[in-house]
């Protein structure tokens, strides 16, 4: 099983997208440490979780792993929905693109399940406002 | 002998409602194998209910993980045709969840005792978010029992599609037609 192939399959297109925007936005993946806190900066978390990995009933493949995807999108507090909201739509076009990869003999075959979400909460302690949606994944590693 | 048909509708009722309560138990358990555990308490908080009902709060006082069997899942509450969700009452359990951020509170008791976690810790380090699970394994003691995003691990990767089958498979086995027992099936 390659994990990081299923990492990057996610991570790559996200970090792409949200790079092409102006101005950039950053992501923050797994085990990176994001903005410093009490600033307003936007900015993207992305947590790939790994659930089961070669369900005997999922197929005969042995090299397919289940999981979540979770985006939290964090943009400035007190400023309306806006701005999240614009960010939340990159993030849901990422996703329903990796759906559109076609199965090979290499590389990684994604499919995402539905998103939920969007969710947003604010809390008085955080200077941000926080966008979040969710996912399922089933992802075959072919080489 | 075999039994008569006529006892088949109340049977397959029967059999249902028994599914429904061991795959529930199935999936209570396997929140509190995949979820946080500092006191013990949130995991004492998993209800069956229908939708719109209130969940009640924690069936214990901690210091353990909760471990769920059939008399949490009343047999009087369950009847077939009717959906059941299962959430937890505790009070904190949208922070429980990744949901909300967390509010932290010391590790110690009044008596300057530290308290000692009933799961053991994931990480331990500096807390990295406002989220319960942000931690890293650097300098710090914020203690998370559990990995960020547990909840939605569960529900998506795989494991509460495999507690519901494991649970309904016992439910169907204990089932009033349930095994192989010869003359008991229906003539």
């Amino acid at each position: 099983m390659n994990y990081q192939a299923i990492r990057a399959a996610v991570e790559n297109p996200l970090l792409s997208a949200f790079g092409a925007l102006s101005p950039a936005v950053p992501v923050y993946f797994d085990n990176i440490t994001a903005v410093p806190p009490n600033t307003t900066t936007e900015y993207v978390r992305v947590n790939v979780t790994f659930g089961i990995t070669n369900e005997p009933t999922l197929t005969s493949s042995v090299d397919n792993a289940r999981g979540a995807i979770v985006i939290r999108i964090f943009t400035e507090k007190g400023r309306g929905p806006a701005r999240n909201q614009t960010l939340l739509t990159t993030a849901v076009g990422v996703l329903e693109t990796l759906n559109n990869n076609t199965k090979g003999t290499t590389g990684v075959y994604f499919k995402v399940g539905e998103i939920n979400g969007p969710t947003f909460s604010a809390t008085e302690e955080s200077p941000h406002f926080m966008g979040r949606i969710d996912t399922s994944y089933v992802a075959t590693v072919l080489s | 002998m075999a039994r008569d048909f006529k006892h088949l509708i109340n049977d397959v009722k029967e059999l249902v409602s028994a599914s429904a309560r061991t795959a529930a138990v199935e999936i209570m358990n396997g929140l509190v194998e995949a979820g946080p555990g500092y006191s013990g308490q949130f995991s004492s908080a998993w209800y069956a209910v229908e939708p719109g009902q209130q969940a009640g709060g924690p069936r214990s006082a901690g210091g353990h993980t909760y471990k769920y069997d059939l008399r949490n899942v009343p047999a009087a509450r369950f009847r077939s045709g009717t959906y059941y969700e299962i959430v937890n009452g505790s009070s904190y359990a949208a922070q429980a969840l990744d949901l909300e951020d967390g509010s932290f509170r010391t590790q110690y008791d009044a008596d300057g005792n530290i308290l000692v976690p009933v799961k053991d810790p994931v990480s331990v380090g500096t807390r990295t978010g406002s989220k319960r699970g942000q931690g890293s394994s650097g300098a710090g003691f914020a203690v998370s029992t559990a990995p960020l995003d547990w909840y939605v691990t569960y529900t998506n990767g795989g494991a509460l599609q495999r507690d519901l089958g494991n649970g309904v498979k016992i439910g169907f086995r204990q089932g009033p037609r349930g095994g192989n027992t010869p003359g008991t099936g229906f003539g």
